[in-house]
């Protein structure tokens, strides 16, 4: 058990609201982790602070040994945190295959002279990456869009090129903002098993969402945010019995929940 | 393919001096060769980057005092004027850049507004370096290897090196891996942050190459008109090359190209009707805008995308 990304004591607060009041989470190598909490609890403020989007206030955070607080966006990227957007983000005026490419460059060694004069070790450089980009293309099963702009796709489409931008550069780790909201139901599956076929490859995830089902079938662990606290940690099956979540969460007794439980089945 | 008709249509247009000797369709030539790279260098900050520079005006009267004063003033030659006007507005733009581009877009575009502006207020009161509204008569054409390029057909052929020298660089820089990078920082500034790309350096250095591209063209049109006063900032040019980036289509490289020659030579057809050209000229820019918002490039492109939609139902 080696936590890849350890949170200590994350605050911030914005005019005086504490956004996060003291926030500690560990992300094990190789687990899917989950962040949930009733809205305005802290989530996105807590992953905006911890992939350099926003600054903390104090707190401290490791990303495999290495002190990455405070550090701009892009260093964070670079040390092998890589994010998606609540919103999706993706360069809708370039093709698929350009999406996938640029979200790898950074991380190659071909310098702006490489790049100007086309020289071998750029050529090598992309050329590498681009096996990458269609290994990820055919897993989110978007072959058929390789060069086509990516603006025209649907917005579950572009959440799973999202996330296969994300996975380009192999990163330590991947937080995913809320990667299946406002995705249709099919869609929703399909996207769960391809992060379960990602996750036993070796991927370590850190997923903030909002659609408890999806979380609980995929989450090795589960940590709940209520006004810019931790609430609980555990297991799915330990967080879905926790009064005090259930309470903030969802607004029910443990004794509700079971009925509404019995009721469904 | 399209690099070989580009070849065949550079030397076309090199071959202009052998078909005519009239120095006024010469000279309309040399104005189209050089506004087009000004256009194609605004391209670069503002259809790549999506940074809307004004500054632009600024570097061109730079580029065009530093040529014109390195020879007359300082008794250098020509070539070298235009080296140092290159220079000169690379390290002018960084230095405005630098704090200017830490701000947002909209300040960017103030900045740039109000540095353009400036350099307009040195040219005319700083009459001890720029002899003021008087400028600076007489520029003595160059020669180079013992050969005067005296007429403006010789002249011409200045201006066409240059230019092609300047587009085979920015087409160079445009279609490389830097180029599609500035595109992702104007489509979306936060995802190239979130994949580990430092934008800053790059918007940095497109301002510096745009502004350095600009100046040694102010430089270079300078000794065709072989004067230079405060007129030489004149809000026309400008105008002039925006119009030609926008026509052209924002962010594409040959869009532009083929606009600023298209649009150069434009006014000067109109000719036939003196009294109404520069209405037909307007009334042709807005009919345009209508029919084609994002540019003759844009245009197609969307003519594109739709039948690839079209292609995937």
């Amino acid at each position: 058990m080696s936590a890849i990304l350890e949170v200590t004591d994350l605050r911030k607060s914005y005019a005086g609201v504490h956004a996060l009041d003291g926030v500690s989470l560990a992300v094990e190598a190789g687990s899917i982790t989950g962040l949930i909490g009733p809205n305005g609890s802290g989530k996105s403020t807590a992953i905006d602070c911890i992939s350099g989007f926003q600054k903390l206030d104090s707190g401290k955070v490791v990303l495999a040994g290495a002190d990455i607080t405070g550090q701009p966006a892009h260093h964070i990227a670079r040390a092998g945190l890589m994010r998606t957007f609540q919103t999706v983000r993706i360069y809708e005026r370039l093709s698929l295959r350009d999406n996938l490419a640029i979200a790898a460059q950074q991380f190659d060694p071909a310098t702006w002279i490489d790049e100007f004069l086309r020289t071998r070790r750029y050529r090598q450089a992309i050329d590498k990456a681009e096996v990458r980009a269609r290994e990820l293309v055919e897993l989110i099963g978007l072959k058929r869009y390789w060069e086509i702009e990516t603006g025209i796709l649907s917005y579950g489409q572009k959440k799973l090129v999202a996330l296969a931008a994300a996975l380009m550069p192999h990163p330590k780790i991947v937080v995913l903002d809320e990667p299946v909201a406002g995705v249709n139901p099919t869609r929703i599956r399909e996207i769960e098993v391809a992060l379960a076929d990602l996750n036993r490859a070796g991927e370590t995830f850190l997923i903030v969402e909002h659609n408890v089902e999806f979380i609980t079938n995929l989450c090795h662990r589960v940590i709940v945010l209520d006004q810019g606290k931790k609430l609980a940690e555990g297991t799915a099956a330990e967080i879905h019995t926790d009064s005090r979540v259930l309470e903030a969460y969802l607004g029910m007794t443990p004794e509700m929940a079971e009925a509404e439980m019995r009721g469904a089945a | 393919m399209k690099l070989a008709i580009a070849l065949i249509a550079a030397l076309a247009v090199a071959a202009l001096p052998l078909m005519t000797s009239s120095n006024y369709i010469i000279g309309v030539g040399i104005s189209a060769l050089i506004f087009t790279v000004a256009a194609a260098a605004l391209n670069l900050i503002y259809g790549f980057t999506g940074l809307l520079s004004f500054a632009q005006l600024g570097f061109w009267g730079i580029g065009g005092y530093v040529t014109a004063l390195t020879v007359v003033t300082f008794g250098g030659n020509f070539w070298w004027g235009v080296v140092w006007a290159a220079l000169l507005n690379a390290v002018v733009a960084l230095a405005i850049g630098y704090p200017t581009l830490r701000t947002n877009r909209h300040a960017f575009v103030i900045m740039t507004l109000t540095f353009a502006l400036l350099v307009t207020l040195i040219a005319r009161d700083w009459v001890d370096l720029t002899r003021g509204p008087l400028g600076i008569p007489n520029l003595p054409k160059p020669s180079a290897f013992g050969y005067h390029f005296g007429t403006t057909g010789q002249y011409y052929w200045v201006a066409w090196a240059f230019s092609m020298a300047m587009l085979g660089f920015l087409y160079a820089l445009c279609s490389s891996r830097i180029g599609r990078t500035l595109v992702a920082i104007k489509q979306n500034e936060p995802l190239v942050r979130a994949q580990g790309i430092a934008p800053m350096p790059y918007k940095l250095s497109a301002f510096a190459i745009s502004a350095a591209v600009t100046g040694a063209a102010g430089g270079v049109f300078t000794f065709h008109l072989g004067i230079i006063d405060p007129l030489f900032l004149d809000f026309y040019y400008m105008q002039t090359f925006l119009i030609i980036v926008i026509i052209g289509g924002a962010g594409s490289f040959w869009g532009v190209i083929a606009a600023g020659i298209a649009l150069s030579a434009l006014p000067e057809v109109l000719r036939f009707s003196a009294d109404f050209r520069m209405i037909i000229y307007g009334v042709i820019l807005v009919v345009a805008m209508f029919v084609m918002p994002s540019g003759v490039a844009g245009w197609l492109r969307e003519r594109q995308l739709a039948r690839m939609r079209e292609q995937l139902r």
